[in-house]
């Protein structure tokens, strides 16, 4: 047993979301996802922290997967390769670059090597590719994505000098969060829209404290107030705080409730401690706690 | 003493050297001297003949002679010893008598006056005088005689005051205030006298504690004698009061203190015993102790602290002031300095100390989290404010200290101090914020009249209004009067067709639509809309009460606290008349109380009936339109207990459980018969109508009393519940709709509404229950409750000031003016024309705006120098921020063609790409390299009128009521107002504005971004002013300070133009970005800036298309804007561009840099 590897390793484009991840739709997302899916219209997803845009693309790849093995499905040109939908997930960050999406030359003892970068296995793969907060990214990205985007659907790879078609199943699917209005890191006009875009906000208190209760194991008593909580604090976001409280941390302070820390404290270093350093919001939340939980 | 008498003559010595002279002779010689003295000799001797022996009687005689002949004006002396021997001949031996009488002689020695004085006063003197001090006397009080006329005066005037002295003076203490007098009076002889007098009035009421004093105002007059006065006052003013304990313990501690150099012993006295009497009896010496220890350690600290001592009781118990007292001891032994400070209140430390021992808790020190708070539970902007601000505006709220809202601000009391931990007390205050916040949350004063009740079935729609009662009857009669007119049948039929018809569909809409708020409407269906509104009240809270501790579990414990300390206070339930105490019934049950509730006999099932009513509240369900209809029901069931006196023995326990056998789920539908209900109204309704119709000035409280039936007592409101405060439904209904309508959150709805008139408000005031001046009036004692014109002058303001687009009120030349007109021209030097956007027309105007750009004047550079010292810490946080920046900029530089080194990924790329044969990128060098951050900058600031308002309304100016007629007077008083002006202890918008580019251009100094700061204001399209404090490309210099200062609030607001303009202006410089940073307080507006009807929306779009036109020549445009309503027409003005609306303006200097520094890097 213990020789026996805990983790898998898998490549990049071979990764399949398998089990259905929990998600709770708020309106049609899922049928237009589905729609755009079909119509291969790449997808851009607003909204703040912790709304669920990654576990939107999670369970649309599962789900479009699911369909894709179904034997309905099998037959059509929409069909990828091995039956599954591959998910390749990149995180923007401000020093990603072009050639970190594409790939670049490796030298070795015999001269050089091509890695494909993410965004080039899954143009092969036929995979969905999510650029995680794409604004994060340097602007040459841009440039690698437009002719993807729009009916070319092709990868244009200058160090080979190749240009890759996509794969049928590909689909681009990138995600911004529009909260912060910073004038250096908005998206450019000629980037967004080239996507269909779903807008994502905190759910309604009822579908969150579905959400913290499936997520976290908590009881429903308690997963109510952590919703109520989360809204609460949402409303001070005009106020002083920067990003409201994500439905993630409510389901953290949801786990240590459930492993016995009492809920105040669970609160206080959930959710007051992680979302501000300013001391005087957090004495604001800790009141919020205090009075919701008993 | 000797000096008197050793000039007096030996016993029996006189008439040597003269052959002597007999009685008659004497009374000869005394014949030369004016009348007086011979009559009164005559007189005198006629009575002492017989009580003395006939030497003495030569002796006495002979005395008299010699002080007549001393001097000229001796004569004077000598009748006036004859006139006071009969009395004082009465009180002494003859021995005694004759050596009085010498020793008035011997004082005639020196003054002839000063003898007249003490022949005068000897008679009432010896009353209370030994006789062996009667030259003991006569020589203290000669002591002051210094051969002067005033000292004479002095010393007559002691002789004189003597008997009123010795009332309660001891010949000691006497002598003692003689030796102070004659110290004194070596300085000033005025203060002497003064004092003197001061004395004769002051010992009476220091009795035996009068040594005391005189030691003390012996030392002072020698250490500091112009002090003496005011230690004679204070003295009289305050140690009167004094136990005469504490009064002997602070005048030696004064006395101790002026021995150790203090010269402010008359303010110690009155420090100290204003100390004393803020303490309790027991507490009294303690605290005088305790200053003497701190006396003794540090002088200068003690007055100090007797003199904060009661501000400091204010907030600590005393024994909490020992241990303040302590540390600041602990201090003075280390550094006596810092001690007098700490003692002052004014070092942080004694602040700190007295925090941490206080267990009150000031508004002022958790407002901001409590607003926070507030907002949390809300998501709104809810402002937190002391309760007396709302009271000190005159609106309707008379209270400064219960708690209550308005819909958008919460008003507390500004200190709590009721439990004894700090912790209880801020429970307190979030208890209270709940509940008024619970209003706002559960929707209190979104009441609508047509929304039905989810509970009840409705019976809203059914009952008639006053109004509209009062209506018909109108109709009626002049129906009536028309059918009396038209004789025959025919044409009554046919005038009623036509009259009634339409009249019926219109009365009604014109009821419906007088009424200012929903509110009011349904106040209006009750006869008595005072108990209507007791009842709402208790109805409403209780659901609110229970909604909170729904959903609010966390603080459930700490709110069921505050309702039984609430019970408390409540009046007995057998000492209220029937329907009061009902009422008052249902106060208790909602403030959880179950046990011990009693109801008079009579009404048992009434009471019951109510309760379950009352009961259905607390269900989570509920609404505020079924709290209206259950206040329909309970009121009805009220309506029919007869107000009167119930005896105690006639009241009769209610059991708690009860409530559960009757529950079935009716809905409490069954509670009251429905028609019944309406019939109930409909009668008093028309009653009320009735009189109206009759009298239409009666106030409510005169029906009140028609109505009375014998036995009945006229209802008074039930006493207020200290968390739930003020409940004003109607004002808070119609002040937050308005607000609402201003931050455009009910949108389409409000738009509708037309304005409010003068008419309508005092309509409104006249029925509104809530408004009730007599009530006001009746109710707290001192509370001076405005009159109701100043309360409707008041409103009318605040509703202005709500919702300035309200044409109604808009006074000045802000007046709605369509401009018509062409193209202006730019024909003067530094005048721009610019075009307009009619976003109506869809098409520009052209240069429909003239900017006339103007250099700022030079101000003092002080502001700026201030607002660098004031904000000190604020302003290292920046730098270290901006700091923060530089190094960014230092950073390497990679992938240049020739540097410092040869970059090592570069170069591997260049080898890979050489090995597959692509052209390899040369540039594989780094360099450390300031990166040319090029950064231009355009600060634009709104200078319209409105930013002239001041930040904290409580220290807003008064207005210019003030001035005078008269033209010179009108001079002098303008040019008092301009000094005023300059020495402005309140803070205006522009100020934080001001404050905020000061911090910010010190900032940007340290980055060397090029900026410029511009105001701009104007009035009307051909004036728009354009002011440049700093221009893009010019040097800072002394002169930018000197402008800032004089940025000033001055006109209107036409944003686009001003707009276009700086960015003209930025684009004229060579720059990689460039920034349009925008800070206002409100939305753009000018005279003329509008369009019929869609005056917001022309101004707002204009600005909008002003700002594109700065995004397409490659700026980025931000708005800071500290309008608090702002941000919906923010969405519009500023979609797709970046904005922030500052929820509290004092963040402006803090978050402007914040805000400049994330935008640019």
């Amino acid at each position: 047993m213990a020789t026996t590897n805990d983790y898998r390793e898998i490549r990049v484009e071979e990764y399949v979301v398998e089990k259905e991840p929990f998600y709770v739709p708020s309106s049609d997302e899922i049928e237009v996802f589905e729609a755009a899916y079909r119509q291969r219209v790449p997808v851009l997803l607003k909204g703040p922290t912790g709304t669920g845009k990654t576990r939107f693309v999670e369970y649309m790849a599962w789900r479009l997967s699911e369909k894709l093995s179904a034997p309905a499905a099998t037959q059509g040109e929409n069909r990828p390769a091995n039956g599954h939908l591959p998910l390749v997930t990149v995180a923007c960050h401000e020093d990603l670059t072009a050639s970190d999406l594409v790939g670049r030359y490796l030298l070795d003892s015999n001269g050089t090597r091509w890695i494909d970068g993410p965004l080039t296995r899954a143009v092969k793969a036929g995979g969905i590719c999510y650029l995680d907060e794409v604004v994060e990214a340097r602007k040459d990205t841009t440039v690698i994505i437009h002719p993807l985007t729009d009916h070319r659907r092709t990868l244009t790879i200058d160090k080979l000098g190749e240009v890759i078609e996509a794969a049928d199943g590909f689909l681009l699917v990138v995600s911004y969060n529009p909260g912060y209005q910073n004038a250096m890191k908005d998206l450019k006009h000629s980037t967004r829209q080239r996507f269909v875009a779903l807008e994502f906000d905190f759910p309604d208190a009822e579908r969150e404290t579905q959400i913290i209760a499936h997520e976290s194991g908590v009881d429903e008593k308690n997963a109510e107030l952590l919703a109520r909580l989360g809204q609460k604090i949402r409303n001070l976001r005009e106020h002083g705080l920067e990003e409201g409280a994500s439905t993630r941390v409510l389901i953290y302070a949801g786990r240590l409730i459930k492993e016995g820390i009492s809920p105040r404290r669970a609160c206080q270093v959930g959710v007051t401690w992680g979302i501000t350093d300013d001391p005087q919001i957090q004495l604001t939340i800790d009141e919020v706690v205090s009075s919701i939980f008993p | 003493m000797s000096e008197t008498t050793g000039k007096g003559e030996p016993e029996n010595s006189q008439q040597s050297g003269e052959a002597r002279l007999t009685v008659p002779q004497i009374e000869a010689e005394l014949e030369q001297f004016p009348a007086p003295v011979a009559e009164r000799f005559r007189m005198a001797q006629s009575q002492l003949t017989g009580r003395l022996a006939d030497e003495t009687l030569l002796e006495w005689a002979y005395t008299g002679l010699e002080i007549a002949r001393k001097t000229v004006r001796s004569w004077e002396a000598a009748s006036e010893y004859f006139d006071s021997s009969i009395a004082v001949q009465r009180q002494l031996p003859s021995g005694q008598f004759l050596r009085w009488g010498r020793t008035g002689a011997g004082l005639c020695n020196d003054s002839p006056s000063l003898a007249v004085a003490y022949f005068k006063a000897s008679p009432a003197a010896m009353l209370r005088l030994r006789p062996r001090y009667i030259d003991d006397w006569a020589t203290v009080t000669r002591s002051l005689y210094r051969g002067t006329w005033k000292s004479s005066a002095l010393a007559a005037r002691l002789f004189e005051s003597t008997p009123r002295l010795l009332e309660t003076l001891s010949f000691d203490e006497f002598c003692s205030f003689g030796g102070f007098l004659e110290v004194l009076s070596r300085r000033s002889y005025d203060s002497a006298s003064e004092s003197l007098n001061q004395g004769i009035a002051l010992f009476p009421k220091l009795g035996t504690d009068s040594d005391h004093f005189i030691a003390l105002a012996r030392a002072v007059s020698e250490s500091s004698w112009r002090q003496v006065k005011e230690l004679f006052d204070a003295a009289s003013d305050s140690l009167t009061n004094l136990p005469s304990a504490q009064r002997v313990a602070l005048l030696s501690l004064a006395r101790r203190l002026n021995a150790m150099g203090s010269t402010e012993s008359g303010p110690l006295l009155r420090a100290g015993s204003k100390a004393v009497s803020s303490v309790s009896a027991d507490s009294r010496d303690r605290l005088l102790e305790l200053t003497d220890r701190l006396a003794s350690v540090h002088a200068a600290a003690a007055p100090e602290f007797l003199r904060s001592a009661p501000n400091v009781l204010e907030r600590v118990t005393f024994q909490q002031l020992v241990e303040w007292h302590s540390r600041g001891s602990e201090i003075s032994r280390e550094n006596p300095e810092a001690a007098v400070a700490y003692f002052k209140l004014e070092s942080s430390a004694a602040t700190e100390a007295l925090d941490a021992l206080s267990s009150s808790i000031e508004l002022s020190r958790v407002r901001d989290i409590l607003r926070m708070y507030c907002q949390a539970l809300t998501g709104r902007s809810i402002e937190v404010s002391a309760a007396q601000q709302l009271a000190d505006k005159g609106i309707g709220w008379f209270q400064g200290e219960l708690p209550t809202t308005e819909g958008t601000t919460v008003y507390l009391p500004s200190v709590i101090n009721r439990y004894t931990s700090k912790e209880e007390n801020f429970s307190f205050y979030k208890v209270v914020s709940t509940h008024q916040v619970g209003h706002i949350e559960f929707g209190s004063f979104e009441f609508d009249f047509s929304q039905p009740s989810g509970m009840f079935d409705d019976l809203r729609p059914d009952l008639p209004g006053a109004r509209k009662l009062a209506q018909e009857i109108e109709k009626d009669k002049r129906l009536k009067a028309q059918m009396e007119l038209a004789q025959s049948p025919e044409a009554t039929a046919l005038i009623e067709g036509v009259v009634a018809a339409p009249a019926e569909g219109e009365g009604a809409a014109a009821a419906q639509r007088e009424f200012l708020t929903d509110m009011s409407r349904f106040f209006d269906l009750f006869p008595d809309n005072k108990l209507a509104l007791d009842v709402f009240t208790i109805v409403e809270s209780t659901r609110v009460d229970s909604m909170v501790m729904g959903r609010y579990q966390g603080i459930s414990s700490m709110y069921r606290k505050v309702q039984s300390g609430a019970l408390e206070t409540r009046p007995e339930l057998e000492e209220l008349p029937a329907r009061e105490s009902i009422v008052e019934f249902l106060i208790r049950w909602s403030l959880g109380q179950r046990d011990g509730l009693v109801a008079p006999k009579e009404h048992l099932e009434s009471a019951r009936k109510v309760r379950r009513l009352l009961d259905l509240m607390s269900t989570p369900e509920a609404t505020v339109e079924d709290a209206a209809e259950a206040t329909i029901r309970i009121y009805s069931i009220l309506s029919d207990v007869r107000n009167e006196e119930v005896d105690e023995d006639d009241f009769e326990s209610i059991d708690p459980e009860e409530q559960e056998e009757g529950e079935d789920q009716s809905g409490g539908n069954e509670e009251v018969n429905r028609d019944d209900v309406v019939q109930q109204f409909m009668q008093g309704a028309q009653d009320k109508a009735g009189e109206e119709g009759e009298s239409d000035e009666d106030g409510p409280e005169t029906e009140d009393a028609e109505d009375q039936l014998p036995g009945e007592e006229e209802y008074s409101s039930p006493q207020e519940i200290d968390y739930r405060g003020e409940f004003k439904p109607e004002l808070s209904q119609l002040l937050s709709q308005l607000q609402m309508a201003q931050g455009g959150e009910m949108g389409d709805e409000i738009d509708g509404m037309e304005p409010i008139t003068q008419e309508q408000l005092e309509e409104m005031m006249k029925n509104a229950p809530e408004l009730n001046q007599q009530d006001m009036q009746e109710g707290e004692e001192g509370q001076e409750a405005p009159n109701t014109d100043e309360l409707l002058e008041n409103l009318m303001k605040e509703l202005q000031k709500r919702d300035p687009q309200n044409q109604q009120f808009q006074q000045g030349p802000m007046q709605h003016v369509d401009e018509d007109g062409g193209p202006l021209d730019a024909t003067e030097p530094n005048t721009f024309t610019y075009d307009e956007w009619d976003f109506r027309a869809g098409e520009y105007k052209p240069r429909w705006c003239l900017v006339h750009q103007k250099e700022m004047a030079d101000g003092e550079p002080n502001f700026f120098r201030e607002t660098l010292i004031d904000n000190a810490s604020l302003l290292a946080r920046i730098r270290k921020q901006f700091e923060l920046v530089v190094p960014e900029m230092y950073r390497k530089q990679k992938r240049l063609e020739d540097g410092e080194e040869q970059d090592l990924d570069a170069v591997l790329e260049a080898v890979i790409d050489m090995k597959i044969g692509i052209t390899p990128d040369e540039k594989v060098y780094w360099r450390r390299n300031k990166t040319e951050r090029s950064v231009s900058v355009a600060f634009l600031l709104d200078m319209s009128a409105s930013t002239a308002e001041a930040i904290d309304e409580a220290k807003k100016p008064t207005d210019d009521w003030g001035a005078p007629d008269d033209p010179v007077e009108y001079m002098v008083w303008l040019r008092s107002r301009r000094a005023e002006g300059l020495r402005r202890s309140y803070k205006r918008i522009i100020d934080v504005e001001k404050e905020g580019i000061v911090l910010l251009v010190n900032a940007l100094e340290t980055l060397g971004d090029t900026y410029g700061i511009y105001g701009f204001s104007g009035y009307g399209r051909e004036n728009v002013e354009f002011y440049v404090i700093k221009d893009l490309e010019e040097r800072f210099s002394e002169n930018v300070p000197r402008r800032i200062d004089r940025i000033a609030p001055l006109h209107a607001t036409r944003m686009g133009p001003a707009i276009r303009h700086a960015a003209q202006k930025l684009a004229e410089v060579d720059s990689k970005s460039r920034f349009l940073f925008l800070i206002s307080d409100g939305r753009p507006q000018d005279r003329g800036y509008s369009r019929e009807g869609v005056e917001k929306e022309y101004a707002v779009h204009d600005t909008r298309q002003a700002l594109i036109e700065a995004k397409r020549m490659g700026i980025t445009p931000f708005c800071l804007t500290v309008d608090k309503s702002g941000h919906d027409y923010l969405k519009t003005m500023m979609e797709d561009f970046s904005y922030e609306v500052l929820p509290d303006i004092s963040m402006l200097p803090m978050r402007l840099p914040q805000l400049y520094r994330a935008l640019t890097m």
